[in-house]
């Protein structure tokens, strides 16, 4: 049933991701997507150095690991909406490059990989396996990487 | 008691100041073209996305901090700080154009202790240091808090511009002494120059104490990049 769910999840997600690139914003309503975009990747970034704390010293909070694996997920949502064109760095200071907006679907890709990624280790956390989590959370690292290596440039915040 | 050379001895005395004499010993011409290269592949991997590469050669960098380190103690005669680091009085003689030595000359020791300790500062930020994203942490980075370690990179991104500074002053000091008929390159790859005449030559460091210098360098390193546990 799980598989169920998180396959129709991915679907609806991929959906979504794959409408975000085309919606056109600008003004304030870029300005705030771009906010939202950059204070959700911070978000996303700390939970997984507490992550990385967690499964790095021996024996992991059970509780700790659920929170972020959970945290990530919501966020993981809702950065379907975060990649609307006219909010790349043509518009403001920004660390997504414009590659995203000229690729958009190996990006739209990449960003469901990473949702899905999300869902699977979330899932495992909530298990209480932490072996298993372990494991998704470095498949998840590496959606991250994948597309950070390709859509985001050298910030210097 | 120096040997008494006759006046007129060709051989001995071309021999002595005519030909090039030992002025830097192998481990200090290793660790300085090593630390060249490190330095830049440092720079080129954490710009290609290799964060674990880059990481490794931090680790290789401090290893070769640590070596030259110790190696400044019990090393050749121009490789120990006792030795070239020298007083402002010092200085002073030597840009007045009163010192005849090799080795580093008492200016070019404030260049040396400067490159040291930035690059010593620099292992020392990416040691604690992690990445934005939480993927890669230096090996040290438990000994710190979440905050400190974000703090720690950007102070080691930074840093590096004073790096880069003292790079660039290092090669325009050369270039410099070049213009002025001095070459500082090739005596650093084949550790040979002509002396000045009343120069003392170098007192070579024994290759067994070198031996022991590499050891422990490695095995602090492997202790810091087991995250310095408790011994």
């Amino acid at each position: 049933m799980r598989i169920v769910r998180i396959a129709l999840a991915s679907i609806v997600l991929l959906a979504v991701t794959a409408s975000a690139a085309t919606v056109r914003v600008s003004g304030p309503k870029a300005a705030q997507v771009m906010h939202e975009r950059h204070e959700g990747m911070e978000a996303i970034g700390k939970a997984f150095k507490v992550l990385h704390r967690e499964f790095d010293a021996g024996s992991p909070s059970v509780p700790t690991v659920r929170a972020s694996a959970a945290r990530i997920t919501a966020l993981g949502k809702r950065s379907s909406g975060w990649f609307p064109a006219g909010t790349g760095p043509d518009v403001a200071k920004t660390g997504a490059k414009l590659e995203i907006w000229q690729n958009p679907q190996d990006f739209a890709a990449k960003l469901s990989a990473f949702q899905k990624a999300a869902l699977v280790f979330n899932a495992a956390a909530a298990g209480g396996d932490m072996n298993a989590a372990k494991a998704r959370y470095a498949d998840l690292g590496g959606t991250c990487k994948a597309c950070h290596d390709k859509y985001r440039t050298e910030m210097h915040h | 008691m120096p040997r008494q050379v006759p006046d007129g001895d060709a051989p001995l005395s071309r021999r002595r100041w005519g030909s090039a004499q030992p002025v830097w010993d192998l481990p200090v011409r290793l660790v300085h073209w090593l630390l060249a290269a490190l330095i830049t592949f440092s720079w080129w991997s954490v710009h290609n996305h290799h964060t674990d590469w880059h990481i490794w050669s931090g680790c290789a960098i401090l290893t070769l901090l640590i070596f030259r380190l110790l190696w400044g103690f019990v090393g050749s005669s121009t490789a120990r700080w006792s030795i070239f680091v020298r007083g402002p009085a010092s200085v002073a003689a030597y840009l007045r154009g009163r010192w005849n030595g090799i080795g580093h000359t008492p200016l070019g020791a404030l260049s040396v202790i400067a490159i040291f300790l930035a690059l010593a500062l620099q292992v020392g930020f990416g040691l604690i240091a992690e990445d934005e994203d939480g993927l890669y942490t230096g090996p040290l980075y438990r000994l710190v808090s979440i905050d400190t370690s974000d703090k720690a990179r950007d102070l080691h991104e930074l840093w590096f511009n004073v790096i880069l500074g003292l790079i660039v002053l290092h090669i325009a000091a050369i270039i410099f002494y070049r213009l002025r008929g001095m070459k500082l390159t090739k005596p650093m790859i084949t550790g040979r120059a002509v002396l000045t005449p009343g120069a003392q030559p170098m007192r070579s460091g024994k290759w067994w104490a070198a031996l022991i210098c590499l050891a422990l360098s490695i095995g602090i390193t492997r202790w810091v990049i087991a995250g310095a546990p408790p011994l």
